[in-house]
């Protein structure tokens, strides 16, 4: 047991925020206020991805037999951690190179892997995942969106919701249902949906987030070649539980906490607020939170590191991130008080990407669920 | 950085752990109690083992996971004071046990009727204070550890360790703090899961209920961070800004799990004949000393936001 950085994940990490200097426009803040979503940061992502890709950076923990250089979980979460702190440069490609990109390594065909991968990691492509339905949020499992078994197609029938990402994207990973019959896990598959299909609508959902951040996407007939499933048929939820596990903690939330939290701090300093004793407690409290969740993410990535299948402690993790980015939210806009109000300001930009925290890739009480089950090992019944 | 135990750091611990359930452990804190003896028999033991010097002879860290062990299993004992705290201050770790005094601090020191080495945080310096053990008269408190008056003279006098000494005693205390308050949260939080698994009402057991599993789940995210806290800012050598967060999360884990726990746990919790009380109630006194919480985290905004800060 030891706690420090290597020098290599150091100096990755210096070359890294000199990169971001330098690369990142001086109108980022602005680009950055709406989310990963939004129009400016979807499009901002494509150049900045390609940059990232140019050095080798971009999906660098991937095995080289993918393009990437095989490097450490550690340096991959250092990338996470510096990106995601200051906004999310790479929009949505995160989510590819997270988790897309390696399920497809896993569960993919020879020819899947060549049409996906290396767009991915070139940095080219933007996805969204259609899992939720109007019928199936938490209880994901519920999903109806049917796809029926023509020829050498899928029919697909049907809507999802909340889909981040869904006017932008290039591609989407979608469940769908091929055998209704089936128990409540089986029968269900995963396909790899070009969005230009003819038979794809998409709305945007207007709301008070940001834009661009839910849609609803409705299915009418889409012809699905069959060659675009991943993994057997009916079996698609181990892909996607296989796929999501290590990924579950994914984005950094405690990272952009961390420096959100260290942004109020230093407003508080210039306006006088940390002589008040009552400030300095709720400041340091919230510190507090946004280093457990870095100590929790940090065990994930370990275990990864070890090569140990995943546990439990990506649910702690992600429990405490969530906490950490509502915390520090609401802080913002507690001491700058009504000031906050006005959008776009300081604290209203924090606080509206924090908001979600506990609801956005699975409710907080499905995670605490899995703790209790799993983790204390709690009865049923 | 690596979670695991390396090869040496899981021999220590195994052997810790033996040790420990041999001659610690809650049916013996009871008794302690009921006497107000701090155990000496154990500290020999550890003494004898060469786990009370592991600070100097392996590093702090192995210290740390001694003190987080030890509280986990009830010891009663100056642990964190002997194993930790002594070796960052002095070249020669006492064979007496250890009382942590603050100079303006008028409520009762854990161990200090039994301590024969004072450490005062007096400001800048810390100060050594030699005493006969046995000399300074018991407090009579129902809080875990066996507690004693040290008179104001007492805390006024003693030789000055140097220059830094005393934001290095605090910094050590502080880190000691979070993993004694870690370790008690721990087994406190693992007696109440226990219990609950078994214990049936309405014909189901209490711990299958939705309400009372996110409550425990809460829980076990807060000890699991304040364990990672704690050993973290050992491994760095007990910084500032580390020790005030292990501290503070630390403190308010155990309030959250006080609360809990004896919500969860019902009447038995507040007998003598069920463990929680031996973890819970120490958990009062720990969270409380050196300021508690709220002490904590405004050292936190000092060491990291305020003008100068490192």
């Amino acid at each position: 047991m030891e706690f420090d950085w290597s020098p290599q994940d150091e100096a990755h990490r210096e070359e890294l925020r000199r990169f971001l200097d330098e690369t990142l426009p001086e109108d980022w803040e602005t680009i950055s206020r709406d989310g990963p979503g939004s129009d400016a940061q979807a499009g901002f992502s494509r150049e900045f991805c390609a940059r990232m890709a140019e050095r080798g950076w971009l999906t660098q923990h991937w095995p080289a037999a993918y393009g990437g250089s095989d490097a450490p979980p550690w340096r991959h979460a250092i990338v996470g951690e510096e990106l995601w702190a200051i906004g999310e440069p790479r929009g949505p490609q995160y989510m590819n190179v997270n988790w897309i990109g390696p399920a497809i390594m896993e569960f993919g065909t020879e020819e899947q892997k060549a049409q996906h991968l290396p767009r991915i990691s070139r940095g080219e492509v933007i996805w969204c995942q259609g899992f939720s339905e109007p019928e199936a949020g938490s209880d994901l499992v519920a999903l109806r969106t049917r796809a029926r078994r023509e020829g050498d197609a899928y029919v697909v029938d049907g809507s999802k919701i909340w889909t981040s990402y869904a006017q932008h994207a290039d591609f989407c990973i979608l469940l769908v249902r091929t055998d209704p019959e089936a128990g409540r896990h089986k029968g269900i598959s995963v396909l790899l949906v070009p969005m230009r299909t003819e038979g794809i609508t998409v709305r945007e959902i207007p709301s008070v987030v940001g834009e661009r951040y839910f849609h609803e996407v409705f299915f009418d007939a889409v012809r699905v070649p069959v060659s675009c499933r991943l993994g057997p048929e009916n079996e698609g939820w181990n892909v996607v539980t296989h796929a999501l596990q290590y990924e579950r903690v994914g984005a950094a939330r405690y990272a952009r906490a961390a420096l959100t939290l260290d942004r109020l701090a230093e407003r508080a300093r210039e306006r006088g607020w940390l002589e008040d004793p009552h400030v300095a407690e709720r400041l340091g409290h919230a510190r507090t939170l946004v280093e457990a969740a870095r100590v929790l993410t940090y065990r994930v990535i370990d275990q990864r590191a070890h090569g140990k299948p995943p546990s439990t402690d990506t649910q702690l993790a992600r429990v405490a991130g969530t906490d950490a980015d509502l915390a520090v939210g609401e802080l913002a806009l507690e001491l700058f008080g009504q000031e906050g109000l006005a959008y776009g300001s300081f604290a209203d930009a924090n606080f509206r990407l924090a908001m979600t925290a506990g609801v956005a890739v699975g409710a907080t009480e499905v995670q605490l669920n899995l703790i209790a089950a799993r983790h204390l090992e709690l009865p049923r019944e | 950085m690596d979670f695991e135990l390396d090869g040496e750091q899981q021999a220590i611990l195994d052997s810790v752990d033996v040790l420990l359930s041999l001659r610690a452990g809650p049916e013996r804190a009871i008794a302690l109690a009921a006497k107000g003896e701090l155990d000496h028999d154990l500290a020999r033991a550890l003494r004898e083992a060469g786990f009370l010097s592991l600070a100097t002879e392996v590093g702090p860290l192995e210290a740390a996971l001694l003190v987080e062990r030890a509280a986990r299993a009830a010891a009663v004992l100056d642990v964190g004071a002997r194993a930790l705290v002594a070796p960052a201050l002095l070249r020669e770790v006492p064979d007496v046990p250890v009382a942590l005094v603050h100079a303006d601090g008028r409520g009762p020191v854990r161990h200090a009727a039994f301590a024969g080495v004072l450490l005062v945080a007096d400001g800048a310096v810390a100060r050594l204070v030699r005493v006969e053990p046995g000399s300074l008269a018991p407090v009579r408190s129902g809080y875990g550890d066996p507690l004693g008056f040290v008179p104001e003279a007492l805390r006024r006098s003693g030789e000055a360790l140097g220059a830094g000494s005393g934001e290095r005693l605090l910094r050590w205390w502080r880190l000691a703090l979070a993993l004694e308050l870690s370790g008690a949260s721990t087994a406190a939080l693992a007696t109440t899961v226990a219990y609950l698994k078994q214990r049936r009402q309405f014909g189901r057991a209490i711990g299958s209920f939705q309400a009372v599993q996110h409550r425990l789940a809460r829980c076990a995210i807060r000890t699991e961070a304040s364990r990672w806290l704690a050993l973290e800012a050992a491994h760095h050598g007990a910084p500032g800004e580390r020790v005030a967060v292990a501290a503070a999360h630390a403190a308010d884990t155990a309030a959250q799990v006080f609360r809990e726990t004896h919500q969860l746990s019902g009447a038995i919790g507040f007998t003598r004949e069920h463990d929680l009380h031996v973890f819970s109630m120490r958990l009062q006194s720990l969270r409380l000393e050196l300021g508690g919480s709220t002490a904590h985290a405004r050292a936190i905004t000092a060491e990291r936001w305020a003008e100068g800060a490192p």
